[in-house]
């Protein structure tokens, strides 16, 4: 459904367009590069990042490794996926959860953060509303939880960052809301840069005609604040406490 | 519209200085900002790559500035697309009536906000207040001067001047906390205090750092997470953006989220970076249902026009012109009179709030450059100034014009006195001449002239020498010389 | 070699002109005054008052665009000529050709002397401990630090010490020093602890307004430190 055009909009642009001492609108794209690269040259873009990420795996995960643990994240592993599992449920234990909830995304099948959890007697609430959950409840499961646990589109070494992209199964406030949280990586999700994210995303809003994903996060390490004195404080509003584990 | 102030800038400013806790305030952060900045940069980059990054972005925000219009309507187009509603407003005033309409709309008691300038600008607080809407800052600093009633000190550190003493004492006296002068203790109490606002707000009021033209994305780089809360738990989510925030295509943006953040507090990134194109898409879990983007002017236009100041429209709002700023130092924020402060502040407050007012603020400055070797995005901020200044002496309209007489009247004279040879000959003989009575061992204690007497409140000003160079040199210096 | 010796230097401090010629002709420089100099008009251009500065402006290229070198012992001064002239005419484009040429061939004193002359050690008998304060204009907008710190350290009696934020501005700035004495003064104050931290008996500049401002302080509070302009020190007088 179309959403109107702001009847102010017409004038506004005018007014612009004759402070730029111009009359009329531009007859054509003006000429930017990233606006410009069609679809085939983006295609032919992306296929180089895929290649350099796939030569540069192991490099990129040393580096995520390196830059998280400078952004505060504690980083765990590389380890296998069997094992990823355990790692979690040590985390949880040591931080003493006992409200933990998680995102329902592929992740969870291959990695069995519940059957973990459960041997060391912690439940695992996943936070989506799919079922009988309404909003309000989703809310406030989030807020009352002491740790969230969510897989993560990407990892960008870069800059210590998880990409986590809220959707159907992943809500926005397990990342968020509990005091401390969980990122399980993959090593196939381990980027370069932020370069390399970006041209993904274009080419995937080129690809589905313009459509992104609602909502994006970059986390990079934890929530954190300097405003009183420029005193460095962890965990303001989001989680003071974050963990990536880095699964092989 | 926020009050503006800055015709108090010589009064304030004298104040500032001889504030003790502005001074300590300002020692102190401001080393620690220009410290960490110089080493967060060192740490990944070259001089060489740093300065390159530097460039692109000036020619990328000069671009999207140069063809605003077409990206306006592209972004428009890409928001709405994504189910979002945009809306364009001209003043403070409009931009505050949408906000208010569109929470009326909603039945909205209580707005959560994250940081935004353009809000300040709008004086969109107290607009909410007076319209029987709740607004409750949630960055920290915002939320400590918004409990103290007062105006951003700094654009990233808006709280920046008071210390944890005062902080607890607000605190105190707002929330019944008690005092403490343990930080770690300060931030749970606001944490404490603003996470039931989280729950239950139904409105989330943001800024907007970058807004992405083609896909029609808001971006909103934060440390907290408020941001994120913001955006994520009420059930309409306003963003406010000013209308030179675009940038063309998503692939533009790492380069400024690398120079960002390293220009602003040192780090490599920040710990947040929100990505919004829209409202929640029907299958999410959670997350606004409605989306607004406000595009304001709001005396943007005025900068836009003239093609010299246009270039203050790249500005990214990183603070790193104010902390290296000998003036702003000296005086801080609030000195400056309006929302924003330092160089960019003496810079922007003029065109956009009226030139008259903040007439001082361009001549607030030693022009000493350190502002536009450390601006990410290569804003000649000096050369911006001295633009003003020009506008200020014999700009038209002639309303724009605030020199005094006495002003012109120095000028006139000076530019009698060294027209020529003959006439700066003969000037600085009479010059000699009349300064005799009041030299002492070729100083001046005081400067009995209109204009200039400040000189020598606290300093000697030389006296003009009883043998200026030229005579020197004909009596001899110049030897055989014929060349005079 | 043309030497502008600046409106400052001629009317207030003649012994730094005295001490540039002494240098120059040192180093075998045939220096030459055109006598018909006044000024280059900045102080008009940063008052905003550009039809008066044009005016000097043109007075000054006049006499001085026939020279093959044009010296200054002031980076403000050579600023305004090689950077600054060329916002002054702007839209002129004749003038604006003219400043272009003589920008090209005018140079600050201690940026001739190491990058033309090619000399770095001047044959200064001058002694003590100094320190070097960056004036702005030749630090960020003729790129000049590394010279002036090459001549000083190329005289064997003197050692410098670098004061802590060399590069920090002083707080002169021309008209703001009139126009907000207050900060001018606060800002300098931080300069003249830097000066005192660095433990120098003599602080050098290369631009007589930073010197007017700090000497003026100095000379107040009765501080025991000299500020001299480079050209004093490498004279050696
Ligand atoms: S003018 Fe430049 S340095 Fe100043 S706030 Fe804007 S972007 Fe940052």
């Amino acid at each position: 459904m179309p959403v109107d055009e702001h009847p102010n909009k017409a004038a506004f642009l005018q007014r612009v367009r004759e402070a730029l001492g111009r009359s009329e609108p531009l007859l054509h794209m003006p000429d930017h590069p990233t606006l410009k690269s069609a679809l085939p040259r983006q295609e032919e873009k992306v296929r180089t990042v895929r290649a350099r990420v796939e030569v540069s795996r192991a490099r990129n995960i040393k580096r995520l490794a390196e830059t998280a643990t400078e952004a505060s994240w504690y980083v765990h592993g590389p380890v296998a996926a069997e094992d990823a599992a355990d790692v979690v449920a040590e985390i949880a234990t040591g931080l003493r959860a006992k409200r933990v909830v998680r995102s329902s995304e592929d992740v969870f099948r291959r990695v069995n953060v519940d059957g973990a959890l459960r041997r060391s007697g912690i439940s695992a609430t996943v936070l989506a509303s799919g079922r009988s959950r309404d909003r309000s409840t989703l809310k406030a499961l989030a807020f009352e939880a002491d740790l969230g646990i969510t897989g993560v589109t990407y990892a960008i070494a870069e800059t210590g960052t998880c990409v986590v992209t809220p959707r159907k199964g992943v809500a926005r406030l397990t990342s968020l809301a509990p005091p401390a949280y969980i990122a399980l990586v993959e090593a196939d999700q381990v980027l370069g840069s932020m370069d390399d994210y970006f041209a993904l995303t274009r080419l995937a809003h080129q690809k589905s005609r313009g459509r992104v994903p609602t909502y994006v996060n970059f986390i990079s390490g934890p929530s954190r604040t300097a405003d009183i004195e420029q005193t460095l404080t962890i965990g303001v509003h989001g989680p003071g406490v974050v963990h990536m584990v880095l699964i092989a | 519209m926020a009050k503006v102030k800055s015709a108090a800038f010589k009064k304030a400013s004298a104040r500032a200085v001889r504030d003790e806790g502005i001074q300590h305030a300002l020692t102190h952060v401001m080393d620690h900002f220009t410290e960490a900045r110089a080493e967060a940069i060192a740490t990944d980059y070259s001089d060489e790559s740093w300065e390159a990054m530097r460039t692109r972005a000036a020619a990328i925000k000069a671009h999207t500035i140069g063809n605003l219009d077409y990206y306006l309507d592209l972004a428009d187009r890409s928001v709405r697309r994504n189910g979002g509603h945009v809306h364009f407003a001209d003043d403070a005033a409009a931009a505050t009536q949408i906000v208010i309409d569109i929470a009326k709309r909603h039945g909205v008691k209580r707005a959560i906000k994250s940081k935004s300038m353009v809000s300040e600008e709008m004086g969109l607080n107290d607009a909410l207040e007076r319209a029987g809407i709740e607004p409750v800052e949630t960055d920290l600093g915002e939320y400590i001067i918004q409990l103290a009633g007062e105006t951003p000190f700094h654009i990233i550190a808006p709280a920046m001047h008071k210390t944890r003493g005062e902080v607890s004492d607000l605190f105190h006296d707002w929330l019944k906390s008690a005092p403490t002068s343990d930080i770690a203790r300060l931030c749970s109490i606001a944490r404490d205090a603003l996470r039931k606002h989280f729950e239950t707000a139904e409105m989330g009021i943001t800024g907007a750092n970058f807004v992405i033209a083609e896909t029609g994305t808001v971006v909103i780089v934060t440390n907290e997470g408020n941001g994120r809360m913001t955006t994520s738990t009420p059930r309409v989510h306003v963003a406010i953006a000013g209308m030179e925030k675009l940038l063309p295509a998503i692939e533009d943006l790492p380069l400024f989220l690398r120079l960002l953040p390293r220009s602003a507090t040192g780090q490599r990134t920040t710990s947040y970076t929100s990505f919004i194109s829209g409202p929640r898409a029907a299958s999410d879990e959670d997350g606004p249902e409605e989306f607004h983007l406000i595009f304001v002017d709001n005396g943007r236009l005025n900068l836009l026009k003239d093609e010299v100041l246009r270039e203050a429209l790249s500005c990214i709002r990183c603070g790193a012109c104010l902390n290296h700023c000998p003036v702003y130092r000296k005086v801080g924020g609030h000195a400056y009179g309006w929302v924003y402060s330092g160089p960019i502040g003496a810079v922007v407050t003029g065109p956009m709030t009226g030139m008259k007012q903040a007439a001082d603020l361009p001549y607030a400055s030693t022009l000493c450059g350190a502002c536009r070797d450390v601006c990410p995005v290569k804003i000649d901020l000096p050369k911006l100034l001295l633009h003003l200044r020009h506008r200020h002496a014999e700009g038209s309209p002639r309303d724009e014009r605030t020199g005094t007489w006495m002003e012109r009247l120095y000028m006139r004279r000076w530019h009698d006195a060294v027209k020529t040879r003959g006439a700066l000959e003969r000037s600085t003989r009479l010059g000699r001449l009349l300064q005799k009575p009041l030299v002492r061992r070729g100083k001046l204690r005081s400067l009995p002239l209109p204009l200039v007497s400040g000189w020598t409140k606290d300093r000697d000003f030389p006296a003009l020498a009883p043998k200026p160079f030229r005579q020197i040199w004909k009596e001899g210096l110049g030897g055989d010389s014929d060349a005079g | 070699m043309a030497l502008c010796a600046t409106c400052l230097v001629d009317q207030f401090f003649p012994e730094v002109g005295v001490a540039t010629v002494t240098l120059l002709r040192r180093l075998n420089v045939d220096v030459t005054f055109p006598e018909e100099q006044t000024c280059c008009g900045q102080i008009a251009f940063n008052g905003g008052y550009r039809t008066e500065a044009a005016d000097v402006a043109r007075h000054f290229m006049d006499v001085f665009e026939s020279e093959r070198h044009v010296v200054l012992p002031s980076g403000s001064c050579a600023a305004m000529i090689k950077v600054y002239y060329q916002e002054l005419f702007r839209d002129d484009p004749e003038d604006l050709e003219r400043a272009q040429a003589l920008g090209e061939k005018t140079r600050e004193l201690t940026d001739f002397i190491v990058n033309v002359l090619e000399v770095t050690d001047v044959g200064s008998p001058a002694r003590g401990l100094v320190t070097y304060h960056d004036a702005c204009h030749l630090l960020r907008e003729l790129g000049i630090s590394a010279e002036p710190r090459k001549l000083i350290e190329g005289v064997p009696g003197v050692e410098l010490q670098e004061m802590p934020n060399s590069e920090v501005c002083c707080g002169f700035g021309g008209l703001f020093a009139v126009k907000y004495p207050h900060i001018s003064i606060a800002i300098l104050d931080e300069k003249l602890e830097a000066i005192r931290a660095s433990g120098a008996d003599t602080v050098v500049a290369n631009d007589c307004g930073c010197l007017m401002h700090m000497r003026g302080a100095i000379e107040r509070r009765g501080l025991g430190v000299r500020a001299v302009h480079i050209a004093e020190l490498l004279a050696g007088e």
